[in-house]
C-alpha cells in the first residue's frame, strides 16, 4: 500500500510540474535563427515593446525549424499556443494554417496602422493569397541568387556575369573544360538541389506557366516546358555538379565551395554573412539566375496572429512596432539584405554583397517562390523525390514529369 | 561417428593450430570492431585542419580538448545531459518497481486469468512502438503533456513494463506459491512478503534489468523525437541529431559531440559488464 | 492492486495507441482540423496503389529483414563458438564485440555518417590511400549502395546482441556429451553438427525471432543516416509511417502504413508466442 501511495504521489508531482502557469502577456513563437544579429534583434523587440507598454510581458520562444513546425501542430491540436507565430508564407506552410482558420484576419489593422503603404510589394504578396481578408504581416523577404567564385570564373576565361540562360550554360561548359564543376549542392536536405529545378522551371516555362504548374493547375506530364525543365535539370546534374552530392548536406557543400572545389552556389541573401565569416568577400560575386522573366526567386516569412489569442489588439501593436521605420532602421540587415519596410535602406557600411542585393531587389519584376513553399507538404515530398531520382540518373526527364503528374492526379 | 581422426582426439591440446587460427581471426574481428570507435575518438581530439591533413588512424599531434568544450557549449549539452539524467533516473527505478509489483502479483496471487493478463502484457514486448508514434503523439498531446517529463516518462514506462514483467515473472514463478500463502496466513502483507522473500532472491536480476533499462532509456530516440518538441526538453540523442544537422561541416566538434553522447553509457557498460550478459540471457534464453 | 499501476500505464500508453492507429488508418486527418473524417479504405487504397514510396519501403523492409536474419546471427554464432573455446583474452574480446550494442543507435548513425563522408570520411581515405579512388561510391548518396551502407553499420551494432544470446545457449550444451563424442573420435564438425547444433536449436529460434522483430523496427539508424533518402530509396515502413504522419501530417496514410507493418509483425510474433508458451508448458 505504502508503495502505491508513494508511486502515486510521485506521478502526481510530475503531472503538476507539467502544467505550467500560463504567462501573463504576449507569447511569440519563431524559428531559431543561426545569426546572432537576428537573435539580438528579436530580443531587442521584446525589451522595447515592454518598455513602450508597461505591464506587458513579452515572451519570444525560438525553436529549430522542424521543432517549430511540429510545435505549431501541437498547439493547433490543443488550447495552448502563442499569440503570434512566425511562419513561411507559402501554401504548404503558413498558407495551410491560414486555410485551417488558425490565422486572424488582420484587414482592420492593415487599415488602421497603414501597413499596406509601409511594406514592400514582393513581401506583401502572400497576405491575401490563401483566404478572405489579410493574413499575417511580412517581417522578412529572402531572395536567392547565384554566388560565384571570381577566381574560378577567371580561370575558365568567363568574362562578365552570365546574362542569359545560354550564357550560364556556356559558362558551365567553359568551367568543365578546366575541370571545375559549375555548382555544388548538398543532396541530403532535398531543398538545396530543388532550388536549381525551381529556377530552371521558371526559365523554360515563363512566369505564368511556372505558377500554374506550381499551383497544380497545369498537367506536368503534357506540358512541354515541364519536360524541358527536367531535361535541362538532367544536363546540370549529369555533367556540372560537384560529385558526389547526394550524400552530403548544404553545409558540407558550402565548405567545399569555400575550398574552391566548385564555382557556383544557388543561395539566399543569408549567404552573405556566411561568406563574410568564412572567407574573403572580394573573392565572390553574385548575379540573379538568368531565368529571363525578371522575377526574383525567394520567399517571405510572416508573423501571424493566432485565432486562439485573446490579445489580438496587443499583438497587432507589437507587429506594428516590429515593422516600423524606427525599429527596422535600428536592426537593418538583421533579417536579410532588404527590410520589408520600404522606407528603410542599408547604409554605406553595409557588406559589399548586401549592397549588390539591393540592386537585385530593385531590379526584380515580381517574385516566385521555392517549390517547397508553393506545394502542399505531400507534393513537396514527391517533388523532392522526383528531382533526386532524376539527379541520380534513375529517372529520365519524361518519366520524371509523368511521376509528378501521376502523384498530383491521385492525391 | 567413429571415423578415425586421431590428431584432434586429445582434448585441450596445447598450441592446437586450429585454435590459434581461430584466436587470430577473433582478434582481427575485434580490431575491426574497435576501429570506428578509435577513428571517432581521434578525430574528436584533432584540430579542424589536422582532420583534413592527417591520416585517419594517425594519433592527434596535440589533443584539442577545446573541441569538447566548444561542442558542449554549442550543442547545449548542459541542458540535454540534465534532461536525459532526470528522465532516466526517474523512469528506470519507477519502472522496475511497478514491473516487479505486477510480476509478483501475476506469479503469486491467483486471479483465474493470470495467464491471459501475462500474454496481454507480453504482447507489448513484441510490438514495435515505432508504428504507434503518431497516435502516441496525439494521445500525449491531448493530455497536454508534450514537452514535459511525465509526457515522456509515462510512455517509456508503458513500453518498458512488458519485457521486465516477463523476465521477473519467470523468476518469481520459481518460488512456490505455498510459501507465500503460508506467510499470508501468518498475517504478513504482500509488501512484507515481497521484501523479505522475493527481493533477496531476485536482486541480481533486478540489477541486470536496471542497467539494461538504463542504457535503453538513455539511448532512446524515436519516442523522444515525437514527444519532446521543445529544445529545452531535449535528451542527448535529440541534441546529437540536431548538432549533426547544424554543424555537419565542423568535423572535429561533431566527433567530440558523439564522444560526449556515447561516453556515459559506455562507462556504465564497462563497469557493470557482467550484468549485461546475465540480464540479457536470463530472460531471453531461459524463458 | 499490485498490478494496477503497470496495467493502467501499459493500457493507456501502449494498447490505446495501438487501437488508435487502427482507427486513424480509416480516417482522414491532418492534425489541425477538429474532426477526423471517416474515409473507409481510401488510405489503404492510396498507399497500395498510388503511393510511389510505399512499395520501395516495403521492399527495403523485406530486404533488410532477410539480411538481418542472416548476417548478424551467423556472425554472432561464429564469434560465440570462438569465444566458447578456452582462449586467452576471452573476456576483453567479448566486451569489444558487445560494445556497439550499448551505443545509442542515433550515435551509431552519426558516427557512420561521418565515416561514409564522400570527401573526408574514413572509407574514402582508406580507399584513396589504397589507390582505389575511382572505386569510391557515394556511400549514402547512391541509391544502389545506400541501403547496404546503412546495413553494414547495423551489423556492426547488432552482432554483439546475437553473440551474447548464443554464448548463453552454448552454456546449456552438455559438456559431457561433447567429451563422449570426442572419445568416440568425432571431429569438430561432427560434434558441432550432432551435439552442439541440436542443443542450440531453441536459442537459434529465439535469436532469429528477436532479430526479425528488431529489424522491423529499424528506425533510428535509417533516420540518422539518410532520413530515407536519397530519393526515398532507403525508406522503411516504420520510417515512412512516421514521415507521413509527423512530417507530412497525413495521419490517416501514416497509420495505414503502420497497420501494414503491424500485420507483418503479428504474423511473426503470434506463432512465436504460442510456440514459447507451449515450450514453457512442456517444461513444467
Amino acid at each position: 500500500m505504502k508503495l502505491k501511495t508513494t508511486l502515486c504521489s510521485s506521478i502526481c508531482a510530475f503531472l503538476a510540474t507539467g502544467v505550467t502557469a500560463s504567462a501573463e502577456g504576449l507569447t511569440i513563437w519563431t524559428i531559431n535563427y543561426t545569426s546572432d544579429k537576428q537573435v539580438s534583434a528579436l530580443t531587442a523587440a521584446e525589451a522595447e515593446f515592454e518598455k513602450l507598454n508597461p505591464g506587458v510581458d513579452v515572451e519570444i520562444v525560438m525553436r529549430g525549424t522542424d521543432e517549430h513546425k511540429t510545435a505549431l501542430r501541437v498547439a493547433s491540436g490543443s488550447d495552448t499556443g502563442p499569440d503570434i507565430y512566425a511562419y513561411w508564407a507559402g501554401l504548404g506552410l503558413g498558407g495551410e494554417y491560414v486555410q485551417a482558420g488558425m490565422s486572424t484576419d488582420l484587414s482592420s489593422y492593415y487599415e488602421s496602422y497603414g501597413w499596406g503603404d509601409r511594406l514592400t510589394g514582393p513581401s506583401l504578396a502572400f497576405s491575401e493569397a490563401f483566404a478572405e481578408g489579410k493574413h499575417g504581416i511580412p517581417f522578412r523577404f529572402s531572395g536567392e541568387v547565384v554566388y560565384y567564385n571570381k577566381g574560378l570564373f577567371e580561370k575558365a576565361g568567363i568574362e562578365g556575369e552570365p546574362e542569359t540562360y545560354e550564357d550560364l550554360k556556356a559558362a558551365a561548359v567553359a568551367l568543365k573544360e578546366q575541370g571545375i564543376p559549375a555548382f555544388t549542392f548538398g543532396g541530403t536536405v532535398n531543398w538545396h538541389v530543388m532550388r536549381l529545378m525551381d529556377v530552371i522551371l521558371e526559365t523554360t516555362c515563363g512566369a505564368e506557366k511556372h505558377d500554374a504548374l506550381m499551383a497544380m493547375e497545369l498537367d506536368w506530364a503534357t506540358e512541354p516546358c515541364a519536360l524541358e525543365a527536367f531535361t535541362e535539370m538532367k544536363w546540370w546534374t549529369d555533367e556540372h555538379f560537384l560529385k558526389p552530392f547526394m550524400g552530403i548536406d548544404n553545409r558540407q557543400a558550402t565548405t567545399l565551395w569555400f575550398g574552391d572545389r566548385a564555382a557556383m552556389m544557388l543561395e539566399g541573401d543569408w549567404h552573405v554573412p556566411t561568406i563574410d565569416e568564412n572567407s574573403d568577400m572580394s573573392k565572390y560575386g553574385m548575379f540573379a539566375f538568368p531565368t529571363g522573366t525578371g522575377r526574383l526567386y525567394g520567399f517571405a516569412e510572416y508573423m501571424y496572429i493566432s485565432t486562439k489569442s485573446d490579445k489580438a489588439d496587443l499583438a497587432a501593436k507589437f507587429l506594428d512596432m516590429f515593422t516600423s521605420d524606427e525599429f527596422q532602421a535600428a536592426h537593418i540587415g538583421a533579417f536579410g539584405a532588404l527590410s520589408v519596410n520600404k522606407n528603410v535602406k542599408q547604409g554605406d557600411d553595409a557588406l559589399e554583397l548586401h549592397k549588390e542585393w539591393l540592386d537585385v531587389f530593385a531590379a526584380a519584376d515580381g517574385t516566385f517562390v521555392n517549390g517547397d513553399q508553393a506545394f502542399p507538404l505531400d507534393v513537396t515530398t514527391e517533388y523532392f523525390r522526383v528531382i533526386n531520382e532524376l539527379a541520380s540518373g534513375e529517372l529520365e526527364p519524361q518519366a520524371a514529369a509523368d511521376a509528378m503528374a501521376a502523384f498530383i492526379s491521385t492525391r | 561417428m567413429t571415423t578415425t581422426s586421431p590428431i584432434v582426439v586429445a582434448p585441450r591440446k596445447r598450441r592446437d593450430p586450429v585454435l590459434i587460427g581461430l584466436w587470430i581471426s577473433l582478434v582481427l574481428v575485434a580490431i575491426i570492431w574497435l576501429a570506428p570507435v578509435a577513428f571517432i575518438t581521434f578525430t574528436a581530439m584533432k584540430s579542424e585542419s589536422e582532420v583534413f591533413s592527417s591520416a585517419a588512424f594517425a594519433l592527434p599531434s596535440k589533443i584539442e580538448w577545446n573541441n569538447f568544450a566548444l561542442a558542449w557549449a554549442k550543442g547545449d549539452f548542459n541542458n540535454t545531459f540534465w534532461n536525459s539524467t532526470v528522465i532516466t533516473l526517474v523512469k528506470v527505478p519507477l519502472g522496475l518497481v511497478i514491473s516487479a509489483m505486477a510480476a509478483y502479483a501475476l506469479a503469486q496471487i491467483r486471479f483465474g486469468w493470470n495467464k491471459m493478463l501475462l500474454v496481454f502484457l507480453l504482447f507489448g514486448a513484441m510490438i514495435p512502438f515505432q508504428v504507434m508514434l503518431a497516435p502516441l503523439f496525439t494521445l500525449v498531446n491531448s493530455l497536454s503533456l508534450i514537452d514535459t517529463y511525465p509526457g515522456i516518462i509515462l510512455p517509456y514506462l508503458a513500453f518498458g513494463v512488458p519485457y521486465q514483467v516477463f523476465i521477473l515473472h519467470g523468476f518469481f514463478k520459481a518460488i512456490p506459491k505455498e510459501l507465500t500463502e503460508a506467510a499470508l496466513i501468518d498475517g504478513a502483507s504482500h509488501f512484507v512478503i515481497f521484501r523479505r522473500i522475493f527481493l533477496p532472491v531476485c536482486l541480481p536480476v533486478l540489477a541486470a534489468l536496471l542497467i539494461l533499462d538504463f542504457v535503453a532509456t538513455w539511448n532512446e530516440f524515436a519516442m523522444a523525437l515525437v514527444l519532446l518538441q521543445d529544445k529545452s526538453m531535449w535528451t542527448l540523442p535529440l541534441g546529437l541529431m540536431s548538432f549533426q544537422s547544424q554543424f555537419s561541416n565542423n568535423y572535429s566538434q561533431l566527433n567530440a559531440a558523439i564522444v560526449i553522447t556515447v561516453l556515459p553509457a559506455t562507462l556504465v557498460y564497462l563497469i557493470f559488464q557482467r550484468y549485461f550478459v546475465s540480464g540479457l540471457t536470463s530472460g531471453a534464453v531461459k524463458g | 492492486m499490485l498490478l494496477a499501476p503497470a496495467l493502467a500505464i501499459y493500457t493507456l500508453f501502449a494498447i490505446w495507441p495501438l487501437i488508435d492507429v487502427f482507427i486513424l488508418s480509416f480516417q482522414d486527418w491532418n492534425g489541425i482540423n477538429e474532426n477526423r473524417e471517416w474515409v473507409g479504405l481510401r488510405n489503404y487504397y492510396h498507399i497500395l496503389y498510388n503511393d510511389p514510396v510505399f512499395w520501395v519501403a516495403f521492399r527495403n523492409t523485406v530486404i533488410w529483414t532477410i539480411m538481418s536474419v542472416i548476417f548478424p546471427p551467423v556472425l554472432g554464432l561464429f564469434l560465440a563458438l570462438g569465444l566458447n573455446q578456452n582462449l586467452i583474452g576471452r573476456a576483453p574480446l567479448r566486451a569489444i564485440y558487445y560494445l556497439p550494442v550499448i551505443i545509442a543507435p542515433i550515435a551509431v548513425a552519426t558516427m557512420w555518417r561521418w565515416m561514409y563522408d564522400p570527401f573526408f570520411g574514413l572509407f574514402t581515405q582508406l580507399l584513396t590511400n589504397a589507390g582505389l579512388a575511382q572505386l569510391i561510391p557515394d556511400w549514402l548518396g547512391d541509391k544502389d549502395v545506400a541501403l547496404y551502407s546503412i546495413f553494414v553499420a547495423y551489423v556492426w551494432q547488432s552482432v554483439g546482441f546475437s553473440m551474447v544470446l548464443f554464448l548463453a545457449g552454448l552454456q546449456s550444451v552438455d559438456r559431457s556429451l561433447i567429451d563422449a563424442a570426442r572419445i568416440d573420435g568425432a571431429n569438430r564438425r561432427k560434434i558441432f553438427e550432432h551435439v552442439t547444433l541440436p542443443a542450440l536449436r531453441p536459442t537459434i529460434t529465439i535469436v532469429l525471432v528477436l532479430s526479425t522483430i528488431s529489424s522491423l523496427k529499424a528506425f533510428d539508424i535509417v533516420y540518422g543516416m539518410t532520413g530515407g533518402g536519397p530519393a526515398q530509396s532507403t525508406q522503411m515502413l516504420a520510417l515512412w509511417a512516421f514521415t507521413q504522419s509527423m512530417e507530412i501530417f497525413n495521419y490517416g496514410r501514416g497509420s495505414a502504413v503502420s497497420v501494414v507493418l503491424l500485420t507483418i509483425t503479428l504474423a511473426i510474433v503470434v506463432p512465436y508466442m504460442s510456440w514459447s508458451q507451449r515450450r514453457e508448458e512442456d517444461a513444467q
